[in-house]
C-alpha cells in the first residue's frame, strides 16, 4: 500500500474520530456504551482545557476506504500521574481500520506515542486491554509491554454517576 | 474526631510524600517509589498541574503519635473515555491507620466525587490490588464495580527500557 501520514488531529476530524471510536467499541462488543458525541469531542479536545490529545492516520484520496474514508486510524491519549514515578502517558484508544492493517500503521503510531512519552519526560506508557483480546495483547507483549494485572494483581474499578451523586449528598 | 478536607498546597508535599511511602509499604512495593516532594511540588502546583490533591487534617490536640496533623490524602486527575467522555481517575486514597474509623476515608472519597460532579464527569475510576480486602470492601459498599472481573480489563504498560526501545524501533 502506498504512503500514509500520521498527524495531530484537528477540529475537522471529530466526525471521523467518532466513527472510528464506534468501530473499535463494536469490536470490543460494547458499541451501545458509546454516548460521546461530536460536540463533546470538539469541546473536550479543542477547547481551552483539552481533556485528551489525538493523532490520526490519513491516506491519500486514491487509497480511500471502500466506504470513502481517508482517516483510517487514530490514537487518543492524555497525561496522568503516578505518585511513585511521576508523569505517565495514558493511551486511551488505539485503532486502525481492518482493511489498513498489516502495513505497519499501528506500529508507527505506537512508536510516535512512545517518542512523545519520552520527549515529555514520562516514565511509562499505560493502557488497558480486555483479556480476551489476545491478538492485541500479543501485539503489545511482542513489543515489550508487561501485564500489571497479572504481575502485580491490579484490578480496575469504577463508580458510576448515580453512586457518585449519592456520596456527595450523604453527610 | 474533628477533621477538615481541603485542597493541598505546595507546603503539604512533604507530608504527601510521607504518606505516599506509607501506602506503598502497605501495597508491598516501597522500592517502586522514585519521586520526592520536589517532583510533587513541580508537577502538582505549576501552571499546568498533572494531578490534583486533597488532604485531611486534624487539629493539633489530635496529632498522630509521630506529631503529624496531616493524616490522609487523595490524588486524582481528569481522564477521558471515548465512550463516556470526561472521567476522574483516583490514583491514591489513604488514611493513616491510627486515624481510621472516623469517616475520613469516606469524606475524602466524597470530596473527590464532588469534584467529579462539578467538572461534569460521568464516572470515577481507580484500581485496587486483588488481595486488598479492606479496600475492596470499602469501595464495593460505595457502589464500585470490578471491571477486571466483570469485563476482563487488564492494565498493561511500556516502562523504562521497553518504552525507550519502542521509541527507537527501526521502521
Amino acid at each position: 500500500m502506498a504512503s500514509y501520514i500520521l498527524r495531530k488531529a484537528e477540529p475537522k476530524d471529530v466526525s471521523d474520530i467518532l466513527r472510528l471510536i464506534k468501530e473499535l467499541a463494536k469490536f470490543e462488543e460494547m458499541e451501545d456504551q458509546v454516548i460521546l458525541t461530536e460536540k463533546d469531542l470538539l469541546e473536550d479536545g479543542f477547547g481551552d482545557h483539552p481533556f485528551y490529545h489525538c493523532m490520526v492516520a490519513e491516506v491519500a484520496k486514491q487509497h480511500q476506504s471502500t466506504d470513502g474514508h481517508v482517516i483510517v486510524g487514530f490514537a487518543m491519549y492524555y497525561f496522568t500521574y503516578d505518585p511513585w514515578i511521576g508523569k505517565l502517558l495514558y493511551l486511551e484508544d488505539f485503532y486502525v481500520m481492518k482493511e489498513y492493517r498489516g502495513f505497519g500503521i499501528g506500529s508507527e503510531i505506537l512508536k510516535k506515542l512512545s517518542q512523545t512519552a519520552v520527549r515529555t519526560r514520562c516514565s511509562s506508557m499505560h493502557f488497558i486491554v480486555a483479556e480476551w483480546n489476545t491478538s492485541s495483547i500479543e501485539f503489545y507483549k511482542r513489543r515489550g509491554a508487561s501485564d500489571l494485572s497479572l504481575e502485580e494483581g491490579w484490578r480496575l474499578f469504577k463508580i458510576d454517576k448515580q453512586s457518585l451523586l449519592k456520596m456527595t449528598s450523604e453527610e | 474526631m474533628k477533621f477538615t478536607i481541603s485542597a493541598a498546597k505546595p507546603e503539604d508535599c512533604k507530608n504527601i510524600e510521607r504518606m505516599i511511602m506509607e501506602l506503598a509499604v502497605y501495597e508491598k512495593m516501597p522500592d517502586q517509589v522514585k519521586i520526592s516532594h520536589k517532583e510533587l511540588e513541580r508537577d502538582g502546583f505549576g501552571p499546568n498541574p498533572f494531578y490534583r490533591c486533597l488532604v485531611a487534617e486534624v487539629p493539633e490536640e489530635h496529632k498522630s503519635e509521630d506529631g503529624n496533623t496531616t493524616v490522609g490524602y487523595a490524588i486524582f486527575f481528569y481522564t477521558y473515555s471515548t465512550w463516556k467522555g470526561r472521567t476522574v481517575y483516583m490514583e491514591d486514597l489513604y488514611v493513616m491507620p491510627e486515624f481510621r474509623g472516623n469517616g475520613i476515608g469516606k469524606a475524602l472519597l466524597a470530596a473527590v466525587a464532588k469534584e467529579a460532579k462539578d467538572q461534569l464527569c460521568s464516572r470515577l475510576q481507580f484500581s485496587v490490588l486483588d488481595w486488598n480486602k479492606p479496600s475492596l470492601d470499602f469501595y464495593m459498599a460505595k457502589g464500585a464495580e470490578d471491571l477486571t472481573a466483570k469485563e476482563g480489563w487488564h492494565f498493561l504498560r511500556f516502562h523504562g527500557m521497553a518504552l525507550d526501545n519502542l521509541a527507537q524501533e527501526a521502521p
